[in-house]
């Protein structure tokens, strides 16, 4: 992989365009967001310095907006606003507020009461104290608190990319999933620049004499605006269906640049986060996404998975592996194992997921209950024999399939069973599994190819994406080198897929990517 | 002297929230163009009864007039912008230039700014801050007694027949005191107009009111001509009010010409004179004053 990556300069040369049109995005979301939320904020501060009672609850409720993860609050923002730019704003916003009100609240409040008692006594109305004396000289603690938003916005700005808003977090996110450290920097360093020269510019302006402050003021507003307008929605014109990909998949072969060299799609992109799309998709605010073919959302949004009939996708098959010591040491262990082998395909393992994660049934229930009706369930034996430790990775799939495997383990031999489930990623769970933290976790055979093995070109080429070759090359690899061993294949491929809503695919009789390329061409 | 009542308090009660009245039946007048010190210490309720003659505090109880009018008849705003109101210290804008605070009334009185700027000027000269020097300033670059010299002239630009002040010179160290009290005692602008100042400084009190209003837990505890206080003090506690500084007090409350003697001000002023003159006599002063 490294050798492929060009020097970071020169990919910035390279995407020196799209990197300039990031950049400006991002600024103008920052900024259009910004500014409602001065216009707000300022507002809500005026407004609880003279109710002192409701500052509390107030203060409480922009406190509140804080404290909801980004990516969640984006989530809950799609259905009420779509994806783009709305919601990207509207969270934006909701950032933003807190420091604005509290801000202007502590500037218009903690004036000396000597001046005020002198605004009074000179006969200013309440109107002419908060414009001509509470203003002006809470100004500088309004504006620190403008700056401190400024700065928060534009970090958060970065997750905009989420929900097809653009912005820097293209690349950062683009840059993570493909383990691309140029795009990373390319769109971090930018982001963290900006940051660093607004903080100093507003500073600048914070730190400005009473007098020349009231000279500049005006200004602000201004700029912002300006700066607001170098939003330009991502444009859609001309495309009948509108696509959201992840990040990870616009910049892989086996993603978006395969459905453009070997199906010839042309559709309109939006970049977004794998785990807002099916929501998006099943808004309507999109019409195609690159979903996980086995995720419990297929079958929830009731969305059709449009078939890869020129076989672009390679195969992720799920199987067990494990230590081969540990095979030594119970001999009996690859044939319990391998009774699932062949009993869950893609639309078994989607409504197993679609039961934890949507039925909200535990993943133990899960697995019992399959077990039961494939008539594979025995009551756990005496547990004497030694202890097991199966692992998983932290999504659906993983947490099933470690509770099957405790279930046989324990009904089939006389071991014990402990599960670690919720392992970060493949590389926490691969070196665990290596270190003999754990003894077995289920895998699938193109992220040992992909992700393990990082097999070059060449090796992909003659695998051609086919199972049986791809499951035959990670499993004489993994023996040689690590001495882990793949046992039979569990049957489902979690791999890649286009979705749609099923009603639309019915109704433009989309059924394959061949369908959809060639609907797009008409 | 055709004395005419400028400000009359009737009555008035001041109670925060159901508590014991801060201020309670206090009533007093003053005439036109005379000086009404209300004296007392902390706590003695003379800040709030000032304060509710310009309605930054509303009376519980009891009837304030200015010039025959209640209070009650205007708006805050209007009444407070025909009344002159000094603060202690830190009353100035800090946002503002010397000549832009002075200004604050007038413009708020619609005045233009030819006019002023006229006003302004006349009274920074007065006041002896030249304008070319002080106006353009904040106030943060001037000392104590000039801010306080500022925040009085700001007082006096709308011409406005009542002054209020409130410990004007309580923020400024004893020698800067004395030099502001003296510009502020010798100024023509002060003269014709109607003041009420506040002050827990028994020596101020007797310099600068015609008459005195001594104050006490909230109730009027004698009020009279500084020499009366002095000289016919209504009870003990009056007496024992006066007696620290009883002699300085005497001085400088008796007029040279109440001892028979030439000359206009108070045998403390003579006094003062004449320790500073080598060819004076102090001692015949002090004889004239104790055969008094």
């Amino acid at each position: 992989m490294q050798d492929q990556q060009p020097g970071f300069l020169s990919f910035v040369q390279q995407q020196y365009p799209k990197l300039l049109q990031q950049t400006l995005v991002h600024i103008g979301l920052t900024f259009s967001s910004l500014f409602i939320a001065m216009a707000v904020g300022i507002t809500l501060g005026i407004w609880i310095s003279r109710r002192r009672r409701l500052a509390g609850p107030v203060l409480g409720i922009a406190g509140v907006f804080q404290t909801i993860p980004s990516i969640a609050l984006l989530g809950f923002l799609i259905p009420v606003l779509g994806i783009g730019a709305k919601p990207a704003i509207a969270a934006l916003f909701l950032y933003a507020l807190l420091p604005i009100i509290r801000n202007t609240y502590t500037g218009l409040t903690g004036i000396d009461p000597s001046i005020m008692e002198a605004a009074r006594g000179m006969g200013m109305s309440q109107r002419q104290i908060m414009t001509r004396v509470q203003l002006p000289l809470a100004m500088p603690v309004i504006i620190a608190g403008i700056r401190t938003a400024t700065v928060i916005n534009v970090g958060v700005a970065t997750l905009a990319a989420y929900i097809a808003a653009g912005g820097l977090g293209e690349f950062i996110f683009g840059g993570i999933a493909l383990n691309n450290t140029n795009m990373i920097l390319a769109g971090a360093i930018p982001a963290a620049l900006l940051a660093l020269l607004l903080d100093w510019l507003i500073s600048l302006v914070q730190h400005l004499r009473l007098p020349a402050l009231r000279r500049v003021l005006w200004i602000g507003p201004l700029l912002i605006l300006v700066l607001s307008s170098f939003y330009v929605l991502p444009s859609l014109h001309g495309s009948r269906l509108t696509a959201g990909f992840t990040p990870e998949f616009m910049g892989r072969q086996d993603g978006y640049l395969g459905l453009r060299k070997v199906y010839d799609l042309h559709i309109g992109t939006l970049v977004i986060n794998d785990n807002l799309m099916y929501n998006a998709v099943a808004e309507k605010k999109l019409d195609v996404i690159s979903g996980s073919s086995t995720d419990g959302r297929v079958r929830a949004f009731n969305l059709a998975i449009l078939s890869d009939d020129k076989g672009i996708f390679p195969p992720y098959y799920a199987a067990p592996i494990l230590r081969e010591a540990v095979i030594q040491r119970y001999p009996t262990l690859p044939d319990v194992l391998n009774m699932l082998s062949g009993r869950i395909n893609d639309s078994i393992m989607t409504e197993l997921n679609y039961r934890v994660d949507f039925l909200k049934q535990t993943p133990e229930a899960v697995a019992e209950a399959f077990l039961r009706s494939c008539g594979l369930y025995r009551p756990a034996g005496s547990g004497m024999g030694g202890t097991i430790v199966v692992g998983s990775k932290i999504f659906g799939d993983g947490y099933i399939l470690a509770n099957m495997y405790k279930y046989l383990i324990e009904g089939y031999t006389d071991l014990r069973v402990v599960t670690k489930t919720g392992l970060g990623g493949t590389i926490i769970c691969f070196n665990a599994l290596r270190a003999g933290e754990i003894d077995l976790y289920p895998e699938y055979t193109g992220t040992g190819l992909l992700v393990i093995l990082h097999a070059p070109g060449r090796i992909l080429d003659s695998l051609g994406h086919r199972p049986e070759n791809v499951y035959r090359y990670v499993q004489e690899a993994f023996h040689t080198q690590y001495g882990i061993s793949w046992l039979k294949p569990i049957g489902f491929n979690n791999t890649y897929a286009l979705m749609m809503r099923k009603d639309e695919s019915d109704a433009l009789n989309i059924r394959s990517i061949s369908d959809l390329s060639a609907y797009m061409k008409k | 002297m055709n004395a005419r009542v400028m400000i009359s308090v009737d009555g008035v009660t001041k109670r925060f929230s159901s508590e014991t009245a801060v201020v309670e039946d206090v009533s007093f007048s003053v005439n036109e163009g005379e000086t009404l010190v209300l004296l007392g210490t902390s706590g003695s309720g003379k800040t709030t009864t000032l304060r509710m003659i310009n309605r930054l505090l509303e009376p519980s109880g009891g009837r304030i007039s200015i010039d025959g009018r209640d209070v009650h008849s205007q708006s805050p705003e209007a009444l407070r912008r025909g009344i002159g109101y000094v603060l202690q210290d830190k009353g100035l804008f800090p946002h503002y230039t010397v000549s832009e605070n002075i200004g604050v009334v007038p413009r708020l009185l619609g005045w233009d700014q030819k006019r002023t700027n006229e006003r302004t000027r006349e009274l920074l000269e007065k006041l002896k801050l030249p304008a070319a020097e002080f106006g353009g300033a904040y106030p943060a670059r001037l000392s104590g007694g000039q801010q306080q010299r500022v925040g009085l002239a700001r007082a006096l630009a709308a011409n406005q027949p009542v002054l209020l002040m409130d410990e004007p010179f309580g923020a400024l160290d004893p020698i800067t005191r004395a030099e502001v009290r003296k510009d502020f005692k010798s100024l023509d602008e002060v003269r014709n107009r109607t003041v009420i100042l506040v002050t827990h400084d028994v020596y101020e009190a007797c310099l600068l009111g015609d008459r005195i209003c001594l104050m006490h837990e909230g109730h009027v505890a004698q009020w009279g001509t500084p020499a009366e206080l002095l000289f016919h003090p209504a009870s003990d506690w009056i007496r024992e009010f006066f007696d620290g500084d009883r002699l300085t007090l005497e001085l400088s409350v008796t007029k040279l010409s109440d001892i028979g003697m030439q000359g206009e001000g108070s045998v403390l002023e003579a006094l003062e004179a004449a320790l500073t003159d080598p060819e004076g006599k102090p001692g015949e002063l002090m004889d004239a004053f104790k055969h008094r």
